[in-house]
C-alpha cells in the first residue's frame, strides 16, 4: 500500500513538473513575441551582415524559425526544437548554442557547487550553535553578522574583495584564469574569492533558517524525553534536534535556489571573469545573440524545476510522517 | 449617493476611485492635448501616492491608539529605529540633495580621479609645462568632498542622484509587486477551487524562473529605460507576496467564516472584507518593507552590468565605473556600494523590527 | 535504615518571568520507599509536574530555577551532583515518562531505535543484544507483533500503544524509580485501565518505586500506596491511601473528594470548590488555600501553616490541626 502511494506520488509530481516546464517555455515565447523590436529581426540583421549571401541566410533563418508562419505554428516549432535539443545558432561565437553550453556549464557548476557547500555547512553549523546558545553574546554576534551578510550587495562584496586581496595585497589575480585544470589546487585558490562572494549572502540566509528551525525544535517535548534518558547534551542536539531541524532547512536551501543563487552566480561570474553560463549570457546580450540568452534563461528555470522535484522526492524519504495519498 | 458608497465599501473607497479617475483624465489630456509635460513616471508616483494616503496614512491617523501601540513595540528594537532614521535621512537627501550639490553629469578632465577629503593618492599626471608624466601627491579637496570619478564628475552629487533613483525604483517597483501579489493572493484564497488552482499554478510557473535571469531577459527584450526596469522588477517580483498573502487570507477566511456563520448569520461578503483586509495589511506592510532591499539591489545589479538606464545616475552605474578604476580610484567603487549596503541594511533592520512588532506571538 | 529510596526535602522551584516570580513549588517535602507507589495529586497548576521534573533536574532552566531544597537518592543529593553523575542516573536508575506520548516521542526515529537508545547507552550492549532486549520489553508491555512494529514510527501507533512504548523505553535499563507524569490523562478510559494494570504489575513483580503524578482521584485510588495532596505549590495533606480516602482532614482534600460524582448517593448538583486557583506570583498571605476555605479562621490569612503529624504517616498543613 505504501509503495504504491510513493510511486503514484512521484508520477504525479513528474507530470506536474512537465506541465510547469511547458508553462515556462510558453511564457518565454510570449515574452519574446511581445518585444518591441523582435529580437529575431535584430538577429537576422546581424546574421546577414556577417555572411556572404544575406538572402540565403534570411531564407534559412525564416525556414527554421518559421517567421512567416502563423503564431501557433511558430509556437509548436519552438517547443519541438527545444525538446529535440536544437537550441539555435550563436553567431557571436560561431557555434551551435548546445555546444556553447556544453563548453561553459562546468564553470558555473563548480562555482555554485562550491559556494553551496561552503555556505550550507558553515551556515548550518553557526545557526544550530547560535540557537543552542540563545541569548548569549555568540548568538547576538551571529545574528548581527547574518544581518550584515544578507544586506551586503554581493557584487560590491566581490569588488571589495578584489580591491583588498588582489589590488592592494596581491594575493590573488584579479581575473579568473581559465587555463587551470579543474581539479587542481591552483583552480581552488582562484575560486576562493568568487566562492566567498557568492557564498556570504547565502550563508547569512542559511544561518537564520538553521537558527530558527533549531529553536523551534529545541522547545519540543521529545527533547526533554531525550534528556530524561540520560543522553549527553551533544547527542540530544546532534541527533534528536538536528534530525528534526534538518528537514525544513534542506527544503528552504533547495527552494532558495531560484532566488539568490542564480542571480548571485550571474554577477559573480561577470565580476571575476569566470566563463560560466552567466557570463556567456551577458556577452550574448550585448551582441544581441538572442538564442543564447533565451536558452540560458530556460536552462536556469529547468534547473530550478529539477531541483524542486528532487527536493520533494528526497523530502518524502526523509520525513517518515509523509503519506502519499 | 449612500447606496453607491455602500456598494464599493465605504465613502473612502468612493473618493479614492474618484481621485483615480481624475488622475487618468489628466493623463489622457496630457498625452493627447498637451503632448506630455510630465513623464509617465510621475503619474505612477501620483497614483501610488494617492493609494498610500488613502489606504496607508489615513487608517494610521484614524486608529491612533493602535498605531501608537505598534510604534511602542517597534521602538524597542533599537536597530530598527536606526534603520528608520537612516531611511528618513536618505529620503531627505534624495529630495533636497539635488538642489544643494553640483551637477553630477558635469565632466571635467582637470579634476578627474580626485580622492575624497582626508585621503591623498599618488597619481601619475601629465604636466603640461614639462611635457612629461610626473608622479604627484594629490590630496582631496573641499570642493569635491567625496572625490571624483575618472571623468571628473563629483562623487557626492552622483551619490545623491543615485539615492533618488534607488528610492524611486525601490518604492514604485515594490508597490507594483505588492499590488499584483496581494490581488493574486487574495483572489486565489477567496475564490478558491478552480480559480485558486489556476492562479497558483501560474504563480508556480513564474516562481520557477530565477528572478534575476528573468529580469535580465525582460530588459534584454524591452530595452533598458527606467520605466521598463521598474515595471519589469514589479512584474517579476510578486510571487513571494502572492504566496504569503494567500496563506494569510486562507487562515483568516476559515476563522471569520466560522465566526460569522455562527453569530452574525447572513452578513454578506462586505463584512468579511472589512475584517480580512486590515489583518492582511499588517503582513503586507512587513512583506513590503522587506522586499524593498531586494528591489533596490536588483536595479543596482542591472545598472552595474550595464542593463540599467544610461541616462540616469544609479549607484550601480557608478560601481561599474568603479570596477574599472580599482587601482587608480578605489573610492569610486567603495562609496556607491557602501551606500547600497547601508540602505539595504536599514530596510532590513526596519522590516525586522516591524515584523516583530506585528507578530502577536512575539514576547515583546 | 528504612528503605527510603528517594527523599525530597523542602523543594523550592521558582520561575523567573517578565511578569514576576512564579513560585511553582514552594517548600514541599515527602519520601518514597522501595516498592512503594506515591501519588502526587492536585489541580492543574498546583506544581506537581514541576516537582516531578525537579527530581531529574529537567525543569526548563532559563525561566525556572531550583532555588532551595534537597533531593536525596539513597542519600545522594541529586540537585548538587555533577552533570556526569546525573546523566548516569537518568534513564538508568531513575526513569521518567511524560504526559503526551505523541509529542514526547521523536517523530523521525523508529520506535525500536528510541527504546534501544537507552539500552545501548547505559547497558553498553551491542546492536543485536539491544534489539533482543527491546523486543522483550515491547512484549512485556503488551505491544503485539513486536518484531514488525519495532521498525514503525510513532505516528503509526495509537495513543495507548505509544504510551506503552514510552513505558518500555523507561523500563529498558531496569530502573529503581519510575517517575510518571500524568501518563494516563491523554488516554481513553479503557486504555487507562490497561496502562494502570501495567504499573501495578511493575510494582508487584519488579518491586519498583513509582512516583505517579495525576489530577484524577480515580486513578489514584487504583494505584496509590501513599498520597501527597498539593495545592498552590505547597503540601496540603499527605498520608497512606487509607488515611486520605478514609479520613481526609484538610478542607481542600475534603473538597476534592466531594467533587467526585458518586453513583450511590443521588445528588442533583455536583459540589465544586468555590473560587479560583490563586496567582503563584502574588500568593495570598498565610495559608494559600484560605480564600477558598469554608472553615477559614483569622490566623489562616496571617501565618503559613506548618506540617503537623496527625498519626503515623498522616501529615497535614492546616491551622485547624496545629
Amino acid at each position: 500500500m505504501k509503495r504504491g502511494g510513493l510511486q503514484g506520488y512521484i508520477i504525479r509530481r513528474l507530470i506536474y513538473a512537465v506541465l510547469i516546464a511547458l508553462g515556462v517555455v510558453t511564457i518565454t515565447f510570449i515574452l519574446l513575441r511581445l518585444g518591441p523590436i523582435s529580437p529575431a529581426d535584430k538577429y537576422l540583421a546581424n546574421m546577414s551582415a556577417r555572411s556572404q549571401d544575406p538572402s540565403q541566410v534570411i531564407a534559412a533563418v525564416e525556414a527554421r524559425y518559421g517567421l512567416d508562419k502563423p503564431i501557433y505554428e511558430q509556437y509548436i516549432n519552438y517547443v519541438t526544437n527545444l525538446v529535440r535539443g536544437d537550441w539555435g545558432w550563436s553567431f557571436s561565437t560561431s557555434m551551435p548554442v548546445m555546444k556553447l553550453i556544453q563548453r561553459h556549464w562546468i564553470y558555473s557548476f563548480q562555482l555554485i557547487l562550491l559556494s553551496m557547500l561552503f555556505s550550507a555547512s558553515l551556515g548550518i553549523l553557526i545557526g544550530v550553535y547560535s540557537a543552542v546558545k540563545q541569548y548569549t553574546k555568540t548568538d547576538y554576534l551571529a545574528t548581527f553578522f547574518s544581518f550584515i551578510g544578507i544586506s551586503i550587495p554581493n557584487f560590491w562584496l566581490g569588488i571589495m574583495l578584489i580591491l583588498v586581496f588582489s589590488v592592494q595585497l596581491g594575493w590573488f589575480k584579479t581575473y579568473y584564469d581559465t587555463g587551470l585544470p579543474m581539479f587542481s589546487l591552483a583552480n581552488l585558490k582562484a575560486l576562493i574569492l568568487p566562492v566567498i562572494t557568492l557564498g556570504t549572502g547565502m550563508m547569512a540566509g542559511y544561518t537564520r533558517y538553521a537558527r530558527s528551525a533549531t529553536l523551534d525544535n529545541l522547545r519540543k517535548e521529545f527533547v526533554r524525553t531525550a534528556r530524561a534518558k540520560g543522553l549527553p547534551e551533544r547527542v540530544v542536539i546532534g541527533k534528536h534536534v538536528f534530525r528534526n531541524a534538518i528537514l525544513p532547512i534542506i527544503t528552504i536551501i533547495m527552494f532558495d535556489l531560484s532566488g539568490i543563487v542564480f542571480g548571485g552566480a550571474y554577477l559573480t561570474e561577470i565580476i571575476f571573469g569566470i566563463p560560466g553560463l552567466g557570463r556567456i549570457s551577458f556577452n550574448a546580450i550585448f551582441a544581441s545573440d538572442y538564442p543564447v540568452v533565451v536558452t540560458i534563461t530556460l536552462i536556469g528555470a529547468m534547473v530550478v524545476l529539477l531541483t524542486n522535484l528532487a527536493t520533494d522526492i528526497v523530502y518524502t524519504r526523509l520525513d517518515p510522517r509523509i503519506r502519499y495519498d | 449617493m449612500r447606496q453607491i458608497s455602500s456598494k464599493v465599501g465605504g465613502l473612502r473607497n468612493l473618493i479614492f476611485i474618484g481621485a483615480f479617475l481624475v488622475l487618468i483624465l489628466i493623463l489622457l489630456l496630457d498625452i493627447y492635448l498637451v503632448d506630455q509635460t510630465l513623464e509617465p513616471l510621475r503619474y505612477f508616483y501620483l497614483f501610488f501616492a494617492i493609494l498610500v494616503i488613502f489606504y496607508g496614512i489615513y487608517p494610521l491617523y484614524v486608529n491612533r491608539r493602535l498605531t501608537k501601540y505598534y510604534w511602542e513595540r517597534t521602538k524597542r528594537h533599537r536597530l530598527s529605529v536606526f534603520g528608520l532614521v537612516f531611511i528618513i535621512f536618505l529620503v531627505t537627501v534624495a529630495l533636497i540633495g539635488p538642489f544643494l550639490t553640483q551637477d553630477p553629469t558635469k565632466v571635467s578632465f582637470q579634476e578627474k580621479n580626485l580622492p575624497p577629503l582626508g585621503f591623498s593618492i599618488q597619481q601619475s599626471v601629465y604636466d603640461l609645462k614639462t611635457g612629461e608624466f610626473v608622479t604627484r601627491e594629490t590630496p582631496g579637496t573641499w570642493k569635491h568632498t567625496l572625490g571624483t570619478d575618472d571623468k571628473g564628475r563629483d562623487m557626492l552629487a552622483m551619490l545623491v542622484s543615485g539615492a533618488r533613483v534607488s528610492l524611486q525604483v525601490g518604492l514604485l517597483a515594490t508597490l507594483i509587486a505588492i499590488f499584483i501579489g496581494t490581488i493574486m493572493g487574495v483572489l486565489s484564497a477567496y475564490l478558491g477551487g478552480w480559480a485558486d488552482n489556476v492562479l497558483m499554478r501560474f504563480t508556480d510557473i513564474m516562481m520557477t524562473f530565477p528572478f534575476f535571469l528573468l529580469l535580465v531577459f525582460i530588459i534584454f527584450i524591452f530595452g533598458p529605460s527606467l520605466v521598463f526596469i521598474i515595471l519589469a522588477i514589479g512584474l517579476t517580483g510578486w510571487t513571494g507576496t502572492a504566496r504569503l498573502v494567500r496563506s494569510d487570507t486562507l487562515s483568516l477566511r476559515t476563522r471569520e467564516f466560522i465566526m460569522a456563520s455562527k453569530s452574525l448569520g447572513a452578513s454578506g461578503s462586505r463584512i468579511i472584507f472589512r475584517h480580512l483586509i486590515p489583518n492582511v495589511i499588517s503582513s503586507i506592510i512587513v512583506i513590503a518593507t522587506l522586499s524593498i532591499p531586494g528591489v533596490i539591489l536588483a536595479e543596482a545589479a542591472l545598472s552595474f552590468i550595464g542593463l540599467g538606464d544610461p541616462t540616469v545616475t544609479s549607484w550601480g552605474l557608478i560601481l561599474n565605473a568603479g570596477q574599472r578604476s580599482l587601482d587608480t580610484a578605489w573610492w569610486v567603487a567603495v562609496e556607491p556600494g557602501f551606500m547600497l549596503f547601508l540602505t539595504v541594511l536599514a530596510f532590513n533592520f526596519l522590516g525586522d523590527g516591524i515584523r516583530d512588532a506585528f507578530d502577536p506571538r512575539s514576547q515583546l | 535504615m528504612d528503605n527510603t529510596v528517594l527523599e525530597i526535602k523542602n523543594l523550592k522551584t521558582y520561575f523567573f518571568t517578565r511578569s514576576g516570580v512564579v513560585k511553582a513549588v514552594d517548600g514541599v517535602s515527602f519520601g518514597l520507599r522501595k516498592g512503594e507507589s506515591l501519588c502526587l495529586v492536585g489541580e492543574s497548576g498546583c506544581g506537581k509536574t514541576t516537582a516531578a521534573l525537579a527530581v531529574l533536574r529537567l525543569v526548563d532552566s532559563p525561566p525556572g530555577r531550583i532555588i532551595d531544597g534537597e533531593i536525596l537518592y539513597h542519600g545522594e543529593d541529586l540537585l548538587r551532583c555533577s552533570s556526569e553523575r546525573l546523566r548516569q542516573i537518568r534513564g538508568n536508575r531513575i526513569a521518567m515518562i511524560f504526559q503526551d506520548p505523541q509529542s514526547s516521542l521523536n517523530p523521525v526515529f523508529t520506535v525500536g531505535d528510541q527504546i534501544a537508545e537507552q539500552i545501548k547507552l547505559h547497558l553498553r550492549l551491542k546492536h543485536k543484544p539491544a534489539i533482543e532486549r527491546t523486543l522483550h520489553l515491547m512484549e512485556q508491555v503488551g505491544i503485539p507483533q513486536a518484531r514488525e512494529r519495532m521498525r514503525d514510527y510513532p505516528h503509526q501507533f495509537s495513543g495507548g500503544m505509544k504510551q506503552r512504548v514510552m513505558i518500555a523505553a523507561a523500563l529498558s535499563c531496569d530502573p529503581e524509580i519510575l517517575v510518571a507524569d500524568e501518563p494516563t490523562t491523554a488516554l481513553d478510559t479503557t486504555i487507562k485501565a490497561q496502562i494502570l494494570e501495567i504499573f501495578r504489575d511493575l510494582k508487584q513483580k519488579r518491586n519498583m518505586s513509582i512516583l505517579f503524578i495525576t489530577h484524577d482521584l480515580g486513578t489514584v485510588a487504583g494505584i496509590a500506596d501513599k498520597i501527597v495532596v498539593m495545592y498552590g505549590g505547597r503540601l496540603a495533606e499527605a498520608g497512606t491511601a487509607l488515611d486520605i480516602f478514609d479520613q481526609p482532614k484538610h478542607p481542600y482534600t475534603l473538597g476534592l473528594i466531594n467533587c467526585l460524582p458518586n453513583i450511590s448517593t443521588r445528588k442533583d448538583r455536583l459540589t465544586p470548590i468555590p473560587g479560583m486557583i490563586p496567582s503563584l506570583i502574588d500568593p495570598p498571605e498565610g495559608c494559600i488555600f484560605n480564600p477558598r476555605c469554608e472553615r477559614r479562621m483569622p490566623i489562616c490569612s496571617q501565618e503559613r501553616p506548618k506540617e503537623v503529624v496527625l498519626s503515623g504517616e498522616h501529615l497535614i498543613a492546616c491551622h485547624l490541626y496545629s
